[in-house]
């Protein structure tokens, strides 16, 4: 299990940013590489996210839920299970989003199996902490 | 004159890796596989095919590159970094030495002009030579994958290990 805190910053209301994290067809894709395949309900998505390496890449499939919303903390746990298309490898993750102001924190807490994570927990920490930082940037202009 | 390419000898390009998870990345040898040469004793010139490269081996890594990688690496310098731009070197002064040429000139990379220079060792028609590229000064973002957490060092060298064939009349 890795556990990542962040902060990010939007400049902008706290609901706007509820209605932005809460809306699945906006979040997802600022997580590079990732899209929404089908929404399937208001609070569900099929998702996918194709991390490149070159021109080699994986390709993570599964499901992106809002499993849990307090619309008055302006708290929401986003659920994410997925499964590498090409192997034998999961990601899963549960992001915590915690609202303020302008910005907000994420609370993430990842297991990854395979491939990926044959690569050492260190590194595997080190790039998710980067894609999340990333996440956070495009996160910032949603 | 002297002339030479794949059939004479081998011109290699070498890169190097940093970044947070740099461990993960290798250091790759790569060959070029279509280049010609013409050396005098006051000019030398050079051209490259940027499409040519092919990864010889990588040292370093969690595990040893397959033929899979290395054919995606290939592709990967020719979509994303080189993209089959014509590579030239052309000597703007000469110095022969004992043992060998001092070669100053500009290295075209990408439609950039810019000043290389570098030592050839000539030893009984044996030629070496190596010299640095820094990507950036040929304003090449060095590569990077997973969210900038590992990169090709920006140097990377070029060697030439050549034996000297055949001279032209004119030569």
């Amino acid at each position: 299990m890795v556990e990542l805190d962040h902060a990010f910053s939007t400049g902008k209301p706290t609901d706007y940013n509820w209605d932005a994290i809460l809306d699945l067809e906006r979040v997802i894709p600022c997580v590079e590489g990732g899209k929404v395949i089908e929404r399937t309900s208001p609070e569900q998505a099929k998702a996918e996210i194709k991390v490149k390496m070159g021109a080699m890449s994986m390709t993570f499939k599964g499901t992106v839920e809002v499993a849990e919303r307090d619309d008055d903390a302006h708290r929401a746990l986003l659920r994410i299970k997925s499964r590498d298309s090409g192997g034998q490898g999961y990601a899963n993750a549960d992001v915590e989003f915690t609202l303020n102001d302008g910005g907000g924190t994420i609370h993430t807490a990842a297991q990854i199996s395979g491939k990926a994570a044959s690569m050492g927990e260190g590194v595997v920490t080190t790039v998710l902490d980067a894609l999340i930082k990333d996440f956070t940037e495009k996160l910032a202009a949603i | 004159m002297v002339e030479l390419g794949p059939e004479d000898g081998r011109l290699t390009v070498h890169t190097g890796r940093s970044g947070a998870i740099a461990k993960v990345g290798h250091d790759l040898e790569l060959v070029v596989t279509r280049w010609h040469a013409t050396l005098d004793d006051d000019a030398v010139e050079l051209t490259a095919d940027a499409r040519s490269l092919r990864v010889h081996s990588g040292k370093g890594g969690i595990s040893p590159l397959g033929d899979e990688e290395k054919a995606a690496i290939a592709q990967t310098i020719d979509d994303e970094v080189l993209k089959g731009t014509p590579i030239t070197f052309r000597s703007s002064r000469v110095t022969a030495r004992a043992g060998g040429l001092d070669v100053e000139g500009e290295l075209e990379l990408l439609g950039v002009r810019g000043p290389l220079s570098f030592a050839l060792e000539l030893d009984d028609g044996h030629l070496t030579g190596r010299a640095t590229v820094k990507q950036s000064d040929w304003r090449i973002k060095p590569y990077t994958a997973l969210f900038g957490t590992l990169k090709v060092a920006d140097n990377v060298d070029v060697a030439i290990d050549a034996t000297l064939p055949r001279s032209t009349p004119d030569g």
